[in-house]
């Protein structure tokens, strides 16, 4: 990054908005994936659109790759800078710009938090239904690049699903907009590739978000079982039943227990726990509320809770929410998984994993979001003991290849980013990659736009994925993990 | 004589819009589908996609054919994993079948566009083709989780996968769901599924003007109803209702809508099982299945009650009439117009000058070749079509694949 690039970029945009003092750049050095780290060329935070398209131009015109990066809560990497590009931060983009309720629709900025935009709303009786557990403070623009999901995206669906447009600037720094506020816009459905595209085709500069109208009916069951397979099987029985709640979780004995340690929920003492949550119109929640009652017995289930009020159904989805933050109370270190496989398949992996566990000798908590199948196995490990990190990640990369035995994924809602890319042609053929690459140059010709992510590259994949530690707001207990 | 693939000199009987292919294929495989296009692009060959050929009369008119390729011969249900909730269908699967299949288990591809008997998952979703209970479900582009494409150089490639919860690459299925087989052939698609419902019921409620409808629609949603349908249609003018749930709560959820009607001064009735099944044809026939212009017409929510008083003065000014169903919340309208085409052109360009770019849209689905001739079938697709014939360019680079047909003509 020369001198000159940046001088330009102040004269484009401010000097008030370019960060260049070396030691303000190691602010930037990663998001999430904190193992993964490379301090940008320089930074940028624009306040308006239009300084985005300046320094996308500028990039453009020079040569130089950026990165977008919004509250850099990802934990793929894919906020990691280029070291000789430019990062441009949107949190100053933070503005709600329409809340229009008759419509069912909200438009805001890239920096605004998830959690927000359900704060504007609720008075109206709406929120916005997507929830990763960082939505406290992970922006808008990060969860539609990395398609987040959430807990409760088995009845709801992920971002995708609740995005209707998008104002974007291209790599070359035309400003653009894909999809709009109706509910179709004709033509190719370019949203829909741009969602999850991991900030690898446009920077995003403002979004239009479908909003939900808050349910009648909200109930929530805890249950424990002496198994997890027990466990399993009531989650197969529900889904058999013709029920979708609109979430079932599951963790296991030691992510239990850590919970407890860390934030006492009153979760009792087993080999799993099933959170499940009904939500709707009033009769059919009740209705099928008696329906997964019967199930949990059927399986075992014992030590029932039913949230009585806002208070209980608060504390078990903390029990649940603080699962992987709480880890660091019953080990130094833990690498974290995000795999996904068919949701049938629960009881064999579950099996492979702990055989995994005995014959490492590393213990491996599990949660996940069992209706979809969405596994985050927690693998705990001492930096201290030579070697273990490094047996920590052969372990967590173990798991993903079972997963991808049962026809599963690589990554259910963390994203490929820099983390899993070298991992893609586990999954997909030169020829499926081949195809998302003519996507990719259709909107970014140059391969300016966030290079080294998503897809596996050499000069990527000659690096090793490193382990997993608290992101700096994770341990200062602003964040949590899904 | 037929070759491996299927292919044979197309004849009288396989014209489409009175054009009689060049050549046909009816591939029995996704390698027999890769052959045909590697074929077709060694020849220099344009390839016309048909599934049930159902919509092969939307778009812009067809001047020649060199290959019409049927996905008849890929009609199975390849994998229903009932207990994930998910299943592949190969392209040329007509939803009845997969739905009949999917059946067994108590679940479904919770799609119900129209024609359901002939029409295919492929061709369902080469147009994002939804009906009534998108309202609940979604649309293709919504529930469709893996695909397996043929591209026009005759590689195949995957993306998605059959987990309902993925985001490992660019969700190219996606971008492929609405293309119109512009951009690749659909092979085989994975969606994740719905449980049928124990029981049913249908409440019809007539109204006596727009602002009624739009204002009982939003009223009834907010007291916490969840329909699974809420459609429109007009002559008479009414809202319908399906609830779909357990029984004792279908029930309740139908009472609580006719009472609403009576305090909104309309005039529910409650359809029986029977009965309603047969209302849900007609629904669809008045539309989809008489002669007339199709059109699409998509709007602001907030907006329906002054688009559909605004059409109905401006059908009637120019002479014309039409027949209209769609799914009120949303707000998305299907009209069948009548009348001279001219007139027809004008009403189609005064609607889309009353659209804001992004908040509604008039696209021309069926037309005649006088209307076609008159009227961009399309209408405006706004700043992004570059980029959308850049992907075309990039994936079928000499377009051969379906051209023309594409959003934009792509």
């Amino acid at each position: 990054m020369t001198s000159e690039f940046i001088d330009e970029l102040e004269r484009r945009i401010g000097s008030e908005a370019v960060v260049r003092d070396q030691g303000e750049l190691l602010t930037y050095e990663s998001d999430g994936l904190v193992s993964h780290r490379s301090r940008p060329g320089v930074a940028v935070l624009p306040q308006t659109v239009e300084q985005v398209q300046a320094v996308v131009r500028a990039c453009h015109e020079a040569d130089v790759p950026f990165v977008a990066r919004g509250q850099g809560t990802g934990l793929s990497g894919g906020a990691l800078p280029h070291p000789e590009g430019v990062l441009i931060v949107m949190t100053r983009m933070n503005r709600v710009v329409e809340i229009d309720i008759p419509n069912e629709r909200v438009t805001v900025e890239p920096g605004v938090m998830n959690l927000e935009v359900t704060r504007q709303v609720a008075p109206h009786g709406y929120y916005y239904a997507p929830d990763p557990s960082s939505q406290v403070i992970c922006s808008i623009g990060g969860n539609l690049a990395e398609n987040s999901g959430g807990a409760h995206c088995l009845k709801y669906g992920f971002t995708v699903h609740h995005v209707l447009g998008a104002e974007a600037v291209l790599p070359d720094g035309t400003l653009v907009h894909v999809g709009g506020a109706a509910v179709d816009t004709p033509g190719l459905d370019l949203l829909g590739v741009l969602v999850g595209s991991e900030g690898t085709l446009a920077v995003v500069t403002k979004v239009t978000l479908r909003l939900l109208r808050r349910p009648e009916s909200v109930r929530t069951l805890l249950a424990a079982f002496d198994s997890t397979d027990d466990a399993g099987n009531a989650v197969s029985d529900v889904i058999s039943a013709g029920i979708i709640p609109a979430a079932i979780e599951m963790m296991d004995r030691t992510t239990i227990r850590a919970a407890e340690a860390a934030v006492q929920p009153g979760f009792p003492d087993a080999e799993a726990v099933l959170i499940v949550e009904l939500d709707g119109h009033q009769a059919e929640v009740a209705a099928q509320f008696e329906q997964i009652e019967a199930i949990s017995a059927k399986n075992q289930g014992w030590g029932v809770q039913v949230a009585r009020d806002d208070a209980q159904r608060g504390r078990i989805w903390m029990g649940r929410k603080a699962a992987f933050a709480a880890m660091g109370r019953v080990s130094p270190s833990y690498y974290v998984q995000d795999g996904v496989i068919p949701r049938s398949r629960l009881p064999e992996v579950l099996r492979r994993i702990r055989k995994l566990e005995q014959d490492s000798g590393l213990t491996i908590g599990n949660v996940f979001h069992a209706g979809d199948g969405n596994l985050h196995p927690l693998v705990c490990y001492d930096d201290a003991v030579d070697g273990q990190a490094e047996l920590a990640e052969q372990v967590a990369s173990e798991i993903l290849s079972y997963c991808l035995d049962v026809g599963g994924s690589l990554t259910g809602e963390h994203g490929i980013g820099a983390d899993k890319a070298c991992h893609m042609p586990k999954m997909f053929t030169d020829d499926d990659l081949a195809t998302m690459q003519r996507v990719r140059v259709a909107f970014d010709p140059k391969g300016l736009c966030n290079p080294d992510k998503l897809f596996p590259t050499p000069r990527l994949c000659g690096e090793v994925p490193g382990p997993y530690r608290a992101h700096p707001a994770e341990a200062a207990g602003l964040a949590e993990r899904v | 004589m037929h070759d491996a693939e299927g292919r044979r000199a197309g004849g009288a009987a396989d014209a489409v819009d009175g054009v009689v292919p060049r050549w046909v294929a009816e591939p029995a495989s996704q390698e027999g589908v890769a052959r045909t296009l590697t074929q077709a692009a060694a020849d220099g060959h344009s390839v016309l996609v048909q599934g049930g050929g159902t919509k092969l009369g939307w778009g812009p008119r067809l001047e020649t054919i060199d290959v019409l390729l049927r996905t008849g011969r890929l009609n199975e249900v390849v994998a229903h994993r009932h207990g994930d909730l998910t299943a592949t269908m190969q392209a040329g699967t007509t939803l009845a079948a997969t739905n009949e299949r999917l059946g067994q288990y108590r679940q479904w591809l919770a799609l119900d566009p129209p024609d359901s008997t002939r029409a295919t998952v492929g061709g369902i979703l080469a147009t994002n083709d939804a009906g009534p209970r998108r309202h609940r479900h979604g649309a293709p582009r919504d529930l469709i989780i893996g695909m397996t494409l043929v591209r026009a150089d005759g590689v195949t490639a995957q993306s998605g996968g059959i987990v309902v919860k993925n985001v490992a690459g660019y969700d190219v299925a996606r971008l492929l769901t609405g293309s119109f087989g512009s951009l690749g052939v659909i092979v085989d698609a994975t969606f994740k599924l719905a449980p049928l419902a124990d029981a049913s019921r249908t409440v019809v409620v007539e109204l006596s003007d727009a602002p009624l409808v739009a204002a009982y629609a939003t009223d009834l949603l907010s007291r916490g109803s969840t329909p699974a349908a809420i459609e429109l249609a007009t002559d008479p003018l009414r809202v319908i209702l399906k609830f779909e749930s357990l029984e004792s709560v279908t029930a309740g959820q139908a009472e609580e809508a006719m009472a609403l009607a009576t305090s909104h001064g309309g005039v529910g009735q409650l359809l029986d099982a029977d009965a309603q099944d047969q209302f849900w044809t007609g629904h669809e026939r008045r539309v989809f299945a008489e002669e007339g212009t199709l059109l699409k017409a998509v709007v602001m929510p907030a907006d329906l009650a002054s688009s559909l008083s605004w059409l109905d003065e401006a059908a009637a000014s120019r002479g014309l009439s039409y027949v209209l169903t769609g799914q009120a919340a949303l707000s998305v309208l299907h009209l069948r117009l009548m009348g001279p085409a001219e007139q027809q052109a004008a009403l189609v360009s005064a609607w889309r000058e009353r659209l804001t770019l992004g908040r509604g849209s008039v696209v021309v689905r069926r037309a005649s070749a006088e209307l076609k001739a008159l009227t961009d079938v399309w209408g405006p697709l706004g700043d992004t079509f570059e980029v959308m014939r850049e992907v075309k360019r990039r994936f079928d680079p000499r377009a051969t694949l379906n051209p023309g047909r594409g959003p934009g003509g792509l």
